[in-house]
């Protein structure tokens, strides 16, 4: 049943182009299929893992799969969000050419984040990640042009540069204990130097600082893909395999990494907030918005204590959705106005009802605002800090929080409110106001219903060896 | 009655909003039978509860996080406030908002606060507080935004400003959790340390923000020109303050127990009359009546923020009637502005003249009303303001003449506002004024009856709602002779300060002229007018200045991959390139030096 999960995305996506022979509509169905299928498949997982189980699968000496509570949680965020956006994107993407190739690689890109999440090896992990590096680099440069191109190659390049560290630390570790088996490698102690190089690649991976720029650059994707990379998997993989080696592995570390990696965090969010709220495109602050809020999910990661980490997850679910929802309805934005310039939109709440409003409840989650589900897990990741004695750090934070919430009732007021400044503009189509829609109202049913989350992730996640006490 | 009934007041509400909003205005008059079904059945409850003592909790989203609600006789009484509240000012909206835009989203609106309110009131855990507490915002944001035009601008200013200090309020929650270890309200017991006062200032933000002290204020007046009166009434001046007083009592009170020889009981008296004295002096200048009144709005807050700082039994027993006299007095001197403004088609004082013999009930509301703010016998407000000066004098005299100059003021600006309103000439375009419909006219009359009520027979609400809060009860004769003569003394002064200023500058509505004009002071009208000393612009110019050094930051980090890498690599293989010319002699060379470099490599791997 693991091998599915990864298998079905996988494999579905070669098929994908001989499946677009038949129909065009049937590929864009199976596409949703394959990731429906995974998802379902690691909502069976639930039960067994929530009764403290874990499942492996060996397939050969280097290529283990493995699910535990971290595990499944991610494949399950990542799962429901990447359905919503591949639906919104049978709206979005109808008018472009070469629309096989990005389900191909959308499907792909979730089949090898699928891979990552559950692998229990660092080379397979590795591998993973470098195959959604690639798909990533095709997706950025969907649209041909020589900026698409150019920005696309950035992205990659750059966060290559981060994982062949990466790689580079993986192989110390393996000097070291002479394993790359992550069960075998519990609670070994990492050198400085390991730490550096792996954190060169999550950071990078992550988008933060110091390898953060290329992900606003990425924005020149079309806008599902900005959404499936920027908010919900690509820069999640970075946390997730914090989270998966520090946390679940407990690779020890010195303890002044827990104090190191949230200030990096806290600056990294406190800059790009500030650049959010500079910037005149709308997907741009959108993008920052994310580097600064990764920079939350890294504080309650780091930080490390069980508030921190399961605050830390809580955050990937709830951003994952906000965000997501914001680029898609920066999506129907762009397509039907034809701009990102924020400063020459205005209005539109007239003729975008659905949009507008659907932006506003998603900002209101990334701001932190109750009912909504970021409420719960921003309050967490803060408590997390001063619940580790530093109550300095959750200072920097607070500074962050409420320049998040600036910034984005700035974007929303000159996009939706005010005088209109272009011709009135159409609402958009069915699919894609429907999805935009789902994702605000997970959002609230996030906070609301946070029980589940919380429980499910409390009762997994409180044992493992890199919580501290 | 079982602890599910705590549920209701919450859900009930709710399930009205959710009928408006699938419903909107496809069936007739189903919006307004809806919200009025839905308040009175609060009421109801509220009723009922009273004298109930219940607690409900469920497991929530874990680490001290649960869904606990709790009814004792402090917010029994709180519950029953707002739901009253509720009642009353949905009942004035069926006649007021009749013809107005947006109505089902107002109504939604509307029952959401309540659901809210009563949510933070009832709840035991501070982040279930905190969950109905900030999600106020929504409907606050919806409830201005539909106001006008560009009142999404005054909208997007209280989210932010009230925004700011609730998530001031949840780093404080946090703190309460690491220091106590439980959440749950009742059960806190806060040290006096550096980190508890920290705790307690962050919580104390929160609290006086919402209840709208200053420096958190500055949307109030805004909002008092953009959002619809009803609004006004409804959050601003009566759930608002009810609410955020409320808290401020409880993190005094059970959570922190403050007493008198903490610096934070100064802080919270000074503060109490800085917002007193400014915020006045701003109200005594205005020259629209809903504006006028929302500075007062703030002004009062002044006087429940003291009377709790005092520590003092009769302080806080006076700041919290203060907070329920406020909340009755000031949304009716509303009411009585949006009955005027409807009738009149103005809030204009420069415009209006003479209304009391075409709108007498609304004069008479609008005098116990305006006599009770400012503190004149037997009205409830008197009652109050005298337990916090008598507070305020046992703490140090200069809060208590802060609070009395306040006091004068506050009488000036409503001799003021009655001349230029009720009295004086009547312009032509006035003269066919109507009275309002009985549905507002019932509200009002209620509410002034309260206030009669609460002044006449003051004992009554002391007895039954405030003096239960306090764990010990209150010993002392409220009366003091002294303090009541110098408050008629103060009364006087205003009365023959009306005079003589109507008299000079010829016109009630230009009795604060001398005031707004003088020199200096005229000068820094002028800037307050233009919004130079909000703290949200002061701020908002801050995070500017403060993202384009960060934003620089970022481009500078850029430029690394962007400039430094790039030409690095370029400059290298320009550099490369020139030893690659295709000569052949150039060519033998590099593989020979490539050759021996390699042979001393393994070799060096050879020996060791």
């Amino acid at each position: 049943m693991l091998i599915n999960i990864i298998m079905v995305p996988i494999i579905g996506a070669l098929l994908l182009p001989l499946i677009k022979c038949l129909s065009v509509k049937l590929r864009n169905f199976c596409a949703l299929l394959f990731v429906l299928i995974s998802f379902a498949l690691s909502l069976a997982l639930v039960p067994t893992i929530y009764n403290g189980q874990t499942i492996s699968v060996q397939l050969s000496s280097n290529i283990v799969f493995y699910a535990d509570g971290l595990a499944v949680f991610m494949a399950l965020v990542s799962a429901s969000i990447s359905a919503i956006i591949i639906f919104y994107s049978f709206g979005y993407i109808s008018h472009y050419e070469n629309q096989t190739e990005y389900y191909l690689m959308v499907v792909l890109f979730f089949g090898a984040m699928m891979g990552l999440v559950f692998s229990r090896n660092l080379i397979s992990l590795y591998l993973f990640w470098e195959v959604t590096a690639i798909a990533s680099w095709r997706l950025i440069g969907f649209f041909r042009e020589k900026i698409q191109v150019l920005r696309a190659d950035k992205a990659f390049l750059m966060t290559m540069f981060g994982s062949v560290l990466m790689l580079l630390g993986f192989i110390s570790i393996y000097q070291q204990a002479g394993s790359f088996d992550l069960s075998v490698l519990k609670n070994v102690h990492l050198s400085n130097t390991a730490v550096i190089l792996i954190m060169a690649g999550i950071l990078s991976k992550s988008a933060t600082l110091p390898l953060q720029t290329w992900l606003p650059d990425a924005g020149v994707a079309p806008s599902p893909v900005t959404a499936l990379l920027h908010a919900a998997i690509l820069v999640k993989i970075g946390v997730y395999v914090f989270a998966r080696l520090f946390i679940a592995t407990g690779f020890a570390i010195d303890n002044f990494w827990h104090v190191a990696i949230p200030v990096i965090a806290g600056v990294s969010a406190l800059i790009a907030a500030g650049a959010a709220m500079i910037e005149t495109d709308i997907k741009r602050i959108i993008a920052y918005s994310t580097i600064s809020q990764i920079g939350f999910i890294f504080l309650g990661l780091a930080v490390g204590n069980e508030v921190g980490v399961v605050g830390g997850m809580l955050y990937i679910l709830m951003h994952g959705m906000a965000k997501g929802g914001l680029f898609l309805c920066a999506g129907i934005v762009e397509q039907n106005t034809h701009t990102k310039d924020i400063t020459k939109l205005g209005g539109l709440i007239k003729t975008m009802p659905i949009t507008a409003t659907a932006f506003l409840l998603c900002s209101f989650s990334v701001m932190g605002i109750p009912p909504f589900g970021g409420f719960f897990s921003k309050y967490m990741v803060m408590t997390s800090a001063v619940q580790s004695g530093r109550l300095w750090i959750s200072f920097i934070f607070l500074v962050g929080a409420i320049m998040t919430m600036i910034y984005l009732f700035r974007v929303f007021n000159l996009v939706f409110m005010g005088q209109a400044k272009q011709q009135p503009v159409k609402e958009g189509s069915g699919t894609m106001t429907f999805s935009v829609a789902a994702l605000a109202v997970l959002s609230l049913a996030g906070g609301i219903l946070i029980y589940y989350p919380s429980q499910f992730l409390q009762l997994t996640l409180q044992n493992l060896p890199g919580i501290c006490k | 009655m079982s602890e599910n009934t705590l549920l209701l007041p919450v859900i009930i509400p709710l399930i009205g909003a959710l009928l408006i909003a699938v419903f909107r205005d496809k069936i007739k008059g189903l919006r307004q039978v809806v919200t009025f079904l839905a308040t009175t059945a609060v009421l109801i409850l509220g009723i009922q509860l009273f004298k109930q003592r219940l607690v409900y909790s469920l497991p929530w989203a874990g680490f001290g996080i649960d869904f606990t609600f709790r009814l004792y006789q402090f917010n029994a009484f709180i519950l029953l406030a707002v739901s009253g509240f509720a009642f009353l000012i949905t009942l004035y909206c069926m006649s007021f908002m009749r013809g107005k835009e947006h109505l089902s989203q107002f109504y939604a609106y509307l029952l959401v606060s309540v659901a809210m309110v009563n949510g933070a009131v009832l709840a035991d855990n501070l982040i279930l507080m905190l969950f109905f507490w900030e999600g106020l915002l929504l409907p606050l944001f919806g409830l201005i935004a539909i106001g006008g035009k560009e009142a999404f601008k005054t909208a997007t200013k209280a989210v932010i400003i009230v925004g700011i200090s609730d998530l001031c309020m949840m780093v404080g929650i946090g703190l309460v959790w690491y220091l106590t270890g439980t959440l749950t309200i009742s059960q806190i017991n806060m040290p006096a340390s550096t980190l508890g006062s920290i705790a307690f200032i962050l919580l104390m933000i929160g609290a006086i923000s919402k209840a709208g002290s200053m420096p958190f204020h500055s949307w109030i007046p805004n909002a008092a020109t953009d959002a619809q009166v009803p609004f006004m009434a409804f959050l601003p001046a009566s759930l608002e303050k009810l609410l955020g007083i409320y808290l401020l009592a409880r993190i005094c009170l059970d959570m922190f127990k403050l007493n008198a020889s903490s610096w934070l009981s100064i802080v919270l008296m000074t503060l109490g009359v800085i917002t007193i004295i400014l915020a006045v002096m701003m109200a005594l200048i205005q020259k629209d009546y809903k504006k006028l009144l929302s500075y007062h709005a703030i002004s009062q807050v002044g006087y429940m923020m003291l009377g709790i700082g005092t520590c003092l039994p009769i302080g806080i027993v006076g700041g919290i009637f203060h907070m329920i006299n406020h909340a009755l007095y000031k949304s009716c001197l509303f009411l009585t502005s949006g009955s005027v403004e409807k009738q009149a088609g103005t809030t204009n004082l420069r415009e209006l003249g003479g209304l009391w013999r075409n709108m007498p009930i609304t004069f008479i509301c609008f005098f116990i009303t305006a006599a009770s703010i400012s503190g004149v016998p037997p009205f409830n407000g008197f009652f109050s303001k005298e337990m916090v000066y008598a507070g305020a004098l046992a703490r140090n005299p200069i809060f208590y003449l802060g609070a009395i100059l306040g006091s004068f003021f506050t009488a000036a600006s409503f001799l003021k506002l009655g001349h230029s309103v009720y009295f004086g000439k009547r312009s032509r375009a006035n003269e066919n004024v109507k009275e309002s419909k009985l549905a507002m006219l019932i509200p009002m009359i209620v509410i002034a009856g309260l206030c009669v009520f609460f002044g006449i027979d003051n004992k009554f609400p002391l007895k039954n709602f405030i003096e239960p809060v306090l764990s010990e009860p209150l010993h002392e004769e409220h009366a003091n002779t002294v303090l009541f003569v110098l408050t008629g003394i103060v009364l006087l002064g205003a009365i023959l300060h009306h005079l003589f200023a109507t008299k000079v500058m010829g016109g009630g509505s230009f009795a604060s002229d001398h005031i707004h004009h003088a020199p200096v002071i005229g000068d820094i009208y002028d800037r307050a007018e233009k919004g130079q000393f909000d703290p949200y612009n002061i701020v908002l110019w801050l995070v500017d200045k403060f993202s384009i050094i960060l934003f620089k930051a970022d481009r500078a980090v850029d430029w690394v991959y962007n400039g430094l890498i790039v030409n690095t690599a370029d400059a290298f293989s320009t550099a490369v390139k020139k030893f690659n010319t295709g000569n052949y002699s150039f060519d033998i060379i590099w593989s020979l030096l490539g050759g021996i470099v390699l042979l001393i490599v393994m070799l060096m791997g050879l020996s060791s």
